[in-house]
């Protein structure tokens, strides 16, 4: 079709060169188009938080954004968070801490929970709870959410990997 | 598909050939976390997308001696997060902070925000509380008016075909000046923002109000001035009677309506608390 | 042999999903990308006749594969789920299905739908309780209600000439002891009406179904719906006509349930479409469809008269219920009786008197949503318990503690009461936040206050559950369920039990769940049952399991099996010259030369089954009555602290406790998961959820930007959050277990009303108390006060 656009997207790392509908939002190209359906959707006005991927290391909410805005950006799924060394700290304390209950919000919830830290490797709760907030999830109260993010930013998981 | 046609111009010249072309059937996207929900339902569907996001000189946050000028691309989350506004504009990037998550904040812009027209909007807010200054620019030349006349209606702004917002200028305050937005939201910033309420006031030497602006938001179709409200305060000293005086009409003056976030009669009482409360904070960082 | 029970081991699913590899049914509908797509066609209106219906034009574009009207030949629509049911000759909710539209795309699909031609006639309609239960209403929901109106003969009490208006859909009457007379000993009696709101569940995934289809006409549905043998495929066989063995259904990790999944809508409308389009079919509800097209829960309006003597002693209990059940066709689910269950657990009541009714509207159609009626229901009662003990002047703990009920009391049903550990919950929680010590009001225009309550919610004993265990070659432990995974934890649970049955690490236990031709049957998850039944289930296929390794391993050594003992995969030899074995080195291999086909095989399992069955209901009498009416009940207790802004009404919850007897807790860790989200999901009944309309009877808050679900801030910073678990154990139950995450919900909303009323002095009766229903009482309380 000869309105579809080029995108250079690099994803977790790797550069997918894509032609594709410049209709699609970002959560539609990487779960319909790339397999990559660790990104969820939830809603339709962007209110709920479980598309939420890292923007050259920024939290956005996928489904927010058109595929040709991150032309020529970094991407991070939560796919891209285990490296060969192992779950990356936050992954191992959602397990360690019982932060996941139904799981379709963790994603967004690790990945936005990153960006927090990753900014703010002092954040207080309160700092949490604000960046968390437009986050939803249904399960878990959240008290074990925030727990899990405080103890990797307390150290305990041993330095976090950028 | 929900368009046809997706263009990232680099130039303005690039942008206003875009614009001239398509009209009506082209929809600028800034950040577009507004615009791509109207996509999504269809209530929008333009031929051609146009992301302005490369448009060259329109990304940037300057301060001078004179003021402050802000690139429509500015993204909110910059904003509110730019300490060097923190002195003197410190209404613009708390107003900016209230839109919505982190997420969201990310992408959103100021030009967005204000183009989307929504009578809700709270950066906007900022930029009322602080006199800015829309500037259009078209390929026959440019305008620049007062940030409170640029909206006409729900979604509807002073645009016409052609035109472009690049940014807004606004001027430093002067001294004695305090600004505050109150954003009232059931849970949080996520919320849309049932009523909010912004106050500036200037203090002449003896310390009565030689200049004032009070805002509302979502009470109206649009983002609405109090020019009544104002001229209360000008000249007076700004006591707690006052205040509450000026609160009570603001209240009284205004005629919003019951939609799924709260009912017109809320609202009006809502005016009243917030507005005593943002006038209040704005007197406090005018003697600060 | 007790090593695994009550620890926190590790959730089995938790790798899956911190990874984001786990599949949800909505990553199925992802990767079907290129199969047919089924949209909707639903209604606009609340109430409306359908004046002209044609799809032809629809139908001719290109890329359409097929539409489906009520006017599909061979279904019987009487079968369906209501929130599947098609709209005949009249819509009777807006958001109703009126057709199905299947296409290559779903974007050919959403076009088509534009393109069927439909005409109403708008009637008036009915949107709540108060409406519906006019003499004359101004809707008349039920199509069929004229060729029902005899009554029902399986509910005694339930009486078409007793029907205050046609709208009443099926009532349930219960009479113990001498409520007039009580009422005249009582010292003390108040009574009001309560409302609660309509609300959508709202699990983070939305409904979805993957049908494949195959040339024999074999239908394989992958689906986050509940119950994949007892709900989908038995609902789908019986509605469809489709044989058994031609179906297969798998149920993936479900991204939350809440209970809203128990009605397989979804499933039923496209299997249908699969079935007479010969071909695959992908579906999934937006966010909006999840609210307008459903289900909600049922709202419960409730009158409650208690009656008390000087000490505290509650003596009579007259109560009036209502539920409010949407747009309800041919009923014959809902007639008060679930709800209003929520009376019986906590306390004596020895004169209670029921009037229970089903009452519809022209609104989405309610279904199971946590706690089946019961937090609606008990709000309440804990509400005038909470103003009895205003009133006597004695501590809302103490009047609580003197009428709870305790083991062995018989409730209002004459059930004994077998297990409850209430009174220890409620104490816990009362110290936890000081319940009977004022704040210190240091918070200028926002008001603190602080209140308590109590809940509790009886298990349906409805439940059957199966359990499948293998004892691989090498010494690992394969278990078999179809619980559904909503998140609770319930898989993680049934591993847990299996592993310590066995004798082995949690990591030695494989598990797989959720697929017809895979797994054993279940009816499903609810009622808080899975621990119980499928728990109850699990330790029995291991009983079995253990009982053939035994006769396998003494067949190996010539003993009787009695002298041989398994202790995870060793088998103690009891009286024989070798003392132990390993039984992986029993099994023997296979070659072309020496077919060793006898005995323990390598690639063989050995194979255990379990099957857990409670003990059937007894039929109530005409007063209600039974011995056994329910199983056993789950109890939680809450105490609450909240600010009050006097000048907003707004309410944040400042700290909680809660406390639930879950029977002897499986995995604590699990359980404070369950109640910490059930606290905050309770947060958002009482404070924000509830559906709001526009004029043509549409939700006008479908959505989550104003549909105000709660959110990390609706939540106590976390020091302030406080869970304990009070056990009382089950005598039946796994290891004395027995469910918890439905009672966590009820007490939340009345300990808020009466932190409210202790905060600022108004009793707001009914939720959500939303800011402006607060403001509102705040505002008429102080005019009253100026009028004196």
């Amino acid at each position: 079709m000869s309105n579809r656009i080029d995108v250079a997207l690099t994803i977790n790392g790797r550069l997918h060169n894509l032609n594709v509908r410049p209709d699609l939002t970002l959560a539609e190209t990487l779960r319909d188009e790339l397999n990559l359906t660790g990104t969820k959707i939830g809603c339709d006005d962007s209110n709920c938080g479980v598309c939420t991927v890292l923007l050259d290391g920024m939290a956005v909410k996928s489904c927010a954004m058109l595929v040709g805005q991150a032309d020529g950006r970094e991407i991070t799924t939560i796919e891209g968070l285990e490296t060969g060394d192992g779950l990356h700290p936050l992954q191992q304390a959602f397990i360690d801490y019982f932060a996941v209950q139904c799981g379709f919000c963790t994603p967004g919830m690790i990945l936005t929970a990153k960006a927090i830290l990753d900014e703010n490797p002092k954040a207080t709760e309160e700092d949490i709870r604000e960046g968390l907030h437009g986050n939803l999830c249904r399960c878990t109260g959240y008290v074990q959410i925030v727990e899990a993010i405080e103890s990797v930013r307390d150290g305990k998981y041993g330095e976090a990997r950028a | 598909m929900r368009f046809e046609k997706y263009f990232v111009p680099e130039t303005r010249q690039e942008c206003f050939a875009l614009l001239e072309q398509y009209g009506d059937k082209a929809k600028v996207l800034a950040g577009g976390t507004d615009v791509i929900q109207l996509l999504k339902s269809g209530a929008l569907k333009p031929e051609a997308v146009i992301d302005i996001r490369k448009v060259e000189g329109i990304s940037e946050t300057k301060i001078t001696d004179q003021g402050l000028a802000l690139g429509a691309m500015v993204r909110l989350r910059e904003l509110s997060l730019n300490e060097a506004l923190a002195t003197d504009y410190p209404v613009i990037m708390e107003a900016a902070g209230h839109v919505s998550s982190m997420q969201i904040r990310s992408m959103a812009t100021i030009g967005g925000n204000v183009c989307n027209a929504s009578p809700s909007a709270d950066a906007v807010q900022g930029l009322i509380l602080m006199n800015a200054t829309a500037v259009i620019e078209s390929a026959g030349g440019n305008r620049e008016i007062p940030i409170a006349q640029f909206f006409t209606g729900p979604g509807k702004t002073v645009l016409k075909k052609g035109e472009l917002l690049v940014g807004f200028t606004i001027p430093k305050p002067s001294a004695r000046t305090g600004a505050f937005y109150e954003k009232f939201s059931i849970r949080g910033d996520t919320d849309i923002t049932i009523v909010g309420a912004g106050a500036s006031v200037t203090l002449a030497e003896d310390g009565t109000v030689s200049g004032a602006v009070v805002s509302l938001a979502s009470v109206a179709p649009t983002p609405l001035r109090m020019d009544a409200v104002e001229k209360m305060l000008v000249g007076k000293k700004l006591t707690p009677e006052l205040i509450d005086q000026a609160a009570q009409a603001a209240s009284k003056s205004v005629a919003p309506i019951t939609d799924q976030r709260a009912s017109a009669g809320y609202r009006v009482e809502m005016v009243y608390v917030w507005t005593k409360s943002a006038l209040t904070k704005a007197l406090e960082r005018a003697i600060a | 042999m007790n090593t695994l029970i009550g620890k926190g081991e590790k959730r089995i699913d938790a790798y899956d999903k911190v990874t984001g590899k786990g599949m949800f049914a909505s990553d199925f509908f992802s990767r079907a990308a290129k199969m047919p797509q089924m949209r909707l066609l639903t209604s606009p209106h609340a109430h409306a006749k359908i004046l002209r219906l044609d799809v032809s034009r629809a139908e001719n574009m290109p890329g359409v594969i097929k539409i489906i009207t009520s006017k599909e030949p061979g279904v019987d629509w009487d079968q369906f789920p209501k929130p599947a049911y098609l709209a005949q000759d009249r819509v009777i909710w807006a958001g109703q299905v009126i057709a199905l539209v299947l296409a290559e795309t779903r974007e050919i699909a959403e076009e088509a739908i534009g393109a069927i031609e439909i005409e109403y006639e708008v009637y008036p309609h009915v949107l709540n309780y108060d409406e519906a239960m006019e003499p004359n209403p101004k809707a008349v929901v039920d199509p069929e209600y004229e060729t029902r109106a005899a009554g029902f003969s399986d509910r005694p009490g339930d009486r078409a000439s007793d029907r205050k208006s046609p709208n009443v859909v099926g009532a349930f009457k219960l009479n113990t002891g001498d409520v007039d007379r009580a009422l005249k000993e009582s010292d003390i009696v108040i009574e009001h009406n309560y409302f609660t709101g309509k609300k959508t569940a709202n699990p983070l995934e939305t409904a979805t179904a993957v049908c494949e289809y195959s040339p024999d006409g074999t239908l394989t549905m992958t689906s986050n719906g509940a119950g994949v043998h007892g709900v989908i495929k038995q609902t789908l066989c019986r509605v469809l006509g489709l044989k058994q063995s031609k179906l297969r259904c798998i149920q993936p990790y479900q991204g939350g349930s809440f209970g809203s999944r128990l009605n397989p809508f979804i499933e039923v409308l496209t299997a249908l479409m699969a079935s007479r389009a010969k071909c695959g079919v992908a579906c999934s509800y937006t966010r909006k469809e999840s609210f307008t097209t459903g289900p909600s829960n049922w709202p419960c309006y409730t009158t409650v008269k208690l009656g008390a003597k000087k000490d505290g002693t509650i003596i009579a209990n007259d109560f009036t219920l209502g539920e409010e059940i949407g747009a309800c066709i041919n009923n014959s689910f809902f007639s008060g009786r679930l709800s209003s269950s929520g009376v019986a657990p906590c306390y004596r009541f020895p004169n209670t008197r029921m009037d229970t009714f089903a009452v519809a509207t022209n609104t989405v159609p309610a279904a199971e949503y946590r706690g089946l009626g019961c937090p609606e229901t008990e709000f309440g009662i804990e509400c005038v318990i909470n103003e009895l003990a205003d009133g006597l002047g004695i501590s809302p703990v103490e009047i609580r503690l003197k009428n709870i009920l305790d083991p062995g009391d018989l409730n209002i049903y004459g059930e004994p009461i077998r297990s409850t550990g209430l009174k220890k919950c409620l104490q816990s929680v009362a110290d936890a936040i000081g319940v009977d010590e004022k704040p210190v009001q240091d918070m200028g225009v926002w008001k603190k206050g602080r209140g308590c309550a109590v809940g509790g919610k009886q298990n349906t004993p409805l439940g059957r559950a199966e359990a499948k265990v293998w004892f691989n070659c090498d010494g690992t432990i394969e278990l078999f369920t179809s619980v559904d995974e909503m998140g609770m934890g319930a898989t993680t649970t049934m591993a847990q039990i299996c592993a310590n049955e066995m004798g082995v690490r949690m990591e030695d236990v494989k598990l797989t769940n959720s697929d017809t031709a895979i797994t054993p049957y279940d009816n499903y998850s609810a009622s808080s049952r899975a621990t119980y039944t499928a728990g109850n289930a699990v330790i029995i296929a291991c009983d079995d399991l253990k009982r053939k390794l035994k006769e396998e391993v003494a067949r190996e050594f010539g003993m009787h099996p009695s002298k041989v003992e398994i202790q995870g995969t060793t088998a103690i030899l009891k009286g024989a010259a070798l003392e132990s074995v390993s039984i992986p080195s029993l099994f023997k291999g296979w070659t072309p030369f020496s077919q060793n086909n006898w005995g323990l095989k390598i690639g063989s399992p050995v194979e255990g089954v379990g099957i857990f069955c409670p003990a059937p209901v007894q039929m109530w009498d005409k007063d209600g009555r039974s011995p056994r009416i329910w199983n056993w009940f789950q109890y939680s207790a809450a105490a609450i602290e909240v600010a009050v802004n006097e000048e907003t009404g707004q309410v944040q919850v400042l700290r909680v406790a809660s406390s639930s007897d879950t029977g002897n807790p499986i995995n604590p860790d699990i359980i404070r998961g369950q109640t910490i989200g059930g606290v905050h999901m309770a947060i958002g009944f009482a404070l924000n959820e509830e559906h709001l309309y526009d004029e043509n009877g549409m939700i006008s808050n479908a959505n989550l930007s104003d549909y105000r679900l709660p959110t990390i801030l609706d939540m106590p910073l976390k020091e302030n959050v406080h869970d304990f678990i009070n056990p009382d154990s089950l005598p039946d139950g796994p290891y004395g277990a027995k469910g918890m995450a439905e009672s966590v919900t009820v007490p939340v909303a009345p300990a808020i009303q009466e932190a409210i009323y202790q905060a600022v002095g108004v009793r707001i009766n009914g939720y959500p108390m939303t800011a402006e229903r607060v403001l509102a009482a705040i505002k008429e309380k102080k005019q009253k006060e100026a009028a004196r």
